[in-house]
């Protein structure tokens, strides 16, 4: 197969090839972050008094708001949130307002992403509409007017805010509060740009609807903001992605993403992963703290999906709340942790109709000196007759200086209900490996294989191009990793 | 030793030390049960169990530290039990593998069998360091099986026999650990 030699030969040749910068004209907002810094972010944004209002509440819930410190981050600094330059978008042109800066459609390309039509419509890439946020604006969105026949709202959360006030007021922050915890509570209150996607009663979204994100700015931080609304009986799977240049500072992203599925409607939400994960001596890289949340009416499903190699530091737990009776949802995950990467990621899954149905597969990969640790909760409340849940989280060590550390809460209160968790620890074995070397494959490869094998499970579940991406991310980022 | 005799909460174990314990929360027991276990030379072999009858309001919390610091140790522990009537147990567990303590073989099971009201909370933990290990841990709550109540009772076994006879065949393998004058005695509780 030439694709998986391709896969090889990449592996053993790359770094991480995101990294670079795009020199272009960029606006900022002068660092720290004020009262000021917020009316002038929204004044920017040109945002009606309700929203700005919303941003105010949520930063003096903020301002009394502790970092959490429960996290298995060691290496996570302290954070100074008046160091940050809180928005940063580049130039328009003024001339041509319409048009893409052509060093924006460069970088894009570059990366892979089809931020033009002509492209896709020519066939070289697979159907899927883009919204692509650089740094602190959303710079095009794909495929609006075709999605827009069949009512579906696909655009920058900003254009949501003008177009659509009453949807977004309708739904925002009804998921993940304000103030819910300390990074939400930042972004509720500095948020710039991000998607928002209303999928209207009964219709299936005839493609892959997906956002990417890319930080270039030095200084900055990104904290987009985003919002699906999937109403009855509707479907949509959506994908998300993420670059940053190489640096030697941390960046912070803090971002929000909102789900409701509302009655008898389905929801894939796919996320590869890839921030600039820091060098090998664990100087620089993205700090991603972020908050994910869906909720699920009655009869809805929502679907987590994630691959997660890169960030420094990663803090995320995707949850569902079930809400409706006979929900269910998934969360799949692939994590990989070198070189000094921490990562504590898992979900929540949070019972409350009846005969809701939640199910977990994690999949730990650490190597180097990395940190990897799954934490989860699974909450099965009195009301929830007939729940069931099943979590599998299995860690893989690859060197003896890393760590894999498994932490799930399990609650329950109802005697209808079960709840099953399981968790293994393991490394990849001598005999997998000498089976591997004795065919002719070298060492590094064999781990690719063997880890790519493990994943598996999750890799299957990511729409096409997501998953042959995910593997090659794995590969690559598993280089040097054997010693 | 015996549940009844005073637990010492700290323990370490030594060149293959083998120590097994075995614990049971009887119906009106209430407390916080701690068990904290450094494994500090290789060999040694440890094996906890315990055993949570809880009702009436009857609140247990279970907390166990296991700590490999060198390699080439074996530990198991596994807390079984059934929780009904406004009764609420957590446990609350964490195997802790070193640096370099390789050849770890660290298991944790907890399992329990929620009635009417009762309420568990389990925290199953595993912190790592080390990878030449094998360390698993599993966790379920569940309730008793309709299909076996009905498989039972269609065989002339009245319904409240039925569900006893369940949960006996549930903690089984824990009343096993006991000595047989103790082991009728519990079950006599169940």
């Amino acid at each position: 197969m030439p694709q998986s030699e391709d896969i090889i030969r990449s592996a053993t040749q790359q770094e991480y090839k995101e990294g670079f910068v795009t020199e272009i004209d960029q606006e900022f907002v002068p660092k720290g972050l004020n009262e000021d810094i917020i009316r002038l972010i929204s004044a920017k944004k040109a945002e009606p008094q309700w929203l700005l209002d919303f941003r105010l509440k949520a930063f003096a819930r903020w301002k009394e708001m502790t970092p959490p410190e429960w996290g298995h981050l060691s290496r996570l600094p302290e954070i100074d949130f008046q160091d940050i330059i809180y928005y940063a978008a580049p130039r328009r042109d003024e001339d041509r307002p319409k048009e893409i800066d052509p060093a924006l459609q460069e970088t894009f390309d570059k990366l892979g992403i089809p931020i033009s039509e002509r492209e896709v419509l020519a066939g070289v890439k697979s159907k899927v509409a883009v919204d692509a946020v650089f740094d602190s604006v959303s710079v095009s969105t794909t495929f609006r007017e075709e999605l827009s026949k069949l009512g579906i709202i696909f655009c920058s959360f900003s254009e949501a805010v003008r177009e659509h006030p009453e949807l977004v007021r309708k739904y925002l922050a009804t998921v993940v509060p304000a103030g819910d915890n300390f990074y939400a509570a930042l972004n509720s209150a500095v948020f710039s740009d991000g998607s928002f996607c209303y999928i209207p009663k009964g219709v299936k979204c005839p493609m892959d609807l997906s956002s990417y994100f890319r930080i270039n700015a030095s200084g900055t931080g990104q904290f987009e903001r985003t919002l699906i609304i999937a109403d009855e009986g509707s479907s949509l799977s959506y994908m998300e992605g993420c670059t940053a240049p190489m640096r030697d500072e941390n960046q912070l992203h803090a971002a929000v993403v909102e789900i409701i599925v509302e009655k008898d409607a389905d929801v894939r939400y796919s996320t590869v992963q890839n921030w600039y994960p820091g060098d090998a001596q664990g100087r620089g890289g993205i700090l991603n703290l972020v908050t994910k949340r869906g909720i699920c009416r009655d009869g809805a499903h929502l679907s987590w999906t994630q691959v997660e190699t890169g960030s420094a530091i990663t803090w995320k737990y995707p949850s569902t709340i079930l809400q409706g009776d006979y929900s269910s949802s998934e969360f799949y995950s692939v994590a990989l942790t070198n070189n000094y990467q921490q990562a504590d990621t898992g979900t929540k899954m949070i019972h409350i109709g009846k005969g809701t149905r939640s199910r977990i597969v994690s999949k730990g990969i650490s190597a180097g000196f990395s940190e990897n640790s799954y934490r989860g909760l699974v909450q099965v409340l009195p009301g929830a007759d007939g729940a069931r849940n099943y979590s599998q989280c299995d860690s893989l060590l690859i060197g003896n200086r890393c760590g894999a550390h498994t932490f799930p809460v399990i609650r329950n209160a109802n005697p209808n209900s079960v709840v099953e968790h399981e968790a293994t620890t393991s490394k990849i074995s001598e005999d997998q490996l000498f089976y591997c070397n004795q065919r002719g494959l070298a060492p590094e490869e064999a781990v690719g294989l063997i880890v790519n094998g493990y994943a598996k499970e999750v890799l299957s579940r990511l729409p096409m191009e997501f998953a042959v991406e995910a593997q090659k991310l794995l590969s690559v980022n598993l280089e040097g990793s054997i010693g | 030793m015996l549940g009844r005799d005073e637990v010492p909460r700290r323990l370490t174990l030594r060149e293959n030390d083998d120590l097994h314990i075995v614990f049971v929360a009887r119906p009106g027991y209430s407390g916080n049960v701690d068990f904290e276990i450094d494994i500090v030379r290789p060999g040694a072999n440890l094996e906890i169990a315990g055993l949570y009858l809880s009702n009436n309001g009857d609140k247990v919390n279970f907390n166990v530290c296991v700590r490999h610091l060198v390699g080439g140790s074996h530990s198991r522990q596994i807390f079984k039990g059934i929780v009904g009537d406004r009764a609420a147990v957590s446990f609350d567990g964490l195997i802790y593998v070193a640096q370099d303590a390789e050849k770890t073989e660290a298991y944790q099971e907890n399992h329990s069998i929620l009635l009417s009201d009762g309420k568990v909370d389990t925290r199953p933990q595993l912190e790592i360091y080390a990878d030449d290990v094998k360390c698993s841990h599993g966790a379920t709550v569940g309730s008793l099986d309709e299909d076996a109540l009905f498989y039972m009772r269609s065989r002339g076994i009245p319904f409240e026999e039925a569900r006893k006879m369940q949960m006996i065949s549930f903690v089984s393998d824990i009343l096993d650990r006991l000595p047989e004058s103790y082991r009728n005695d519990v079950i006599s509780r169940i």
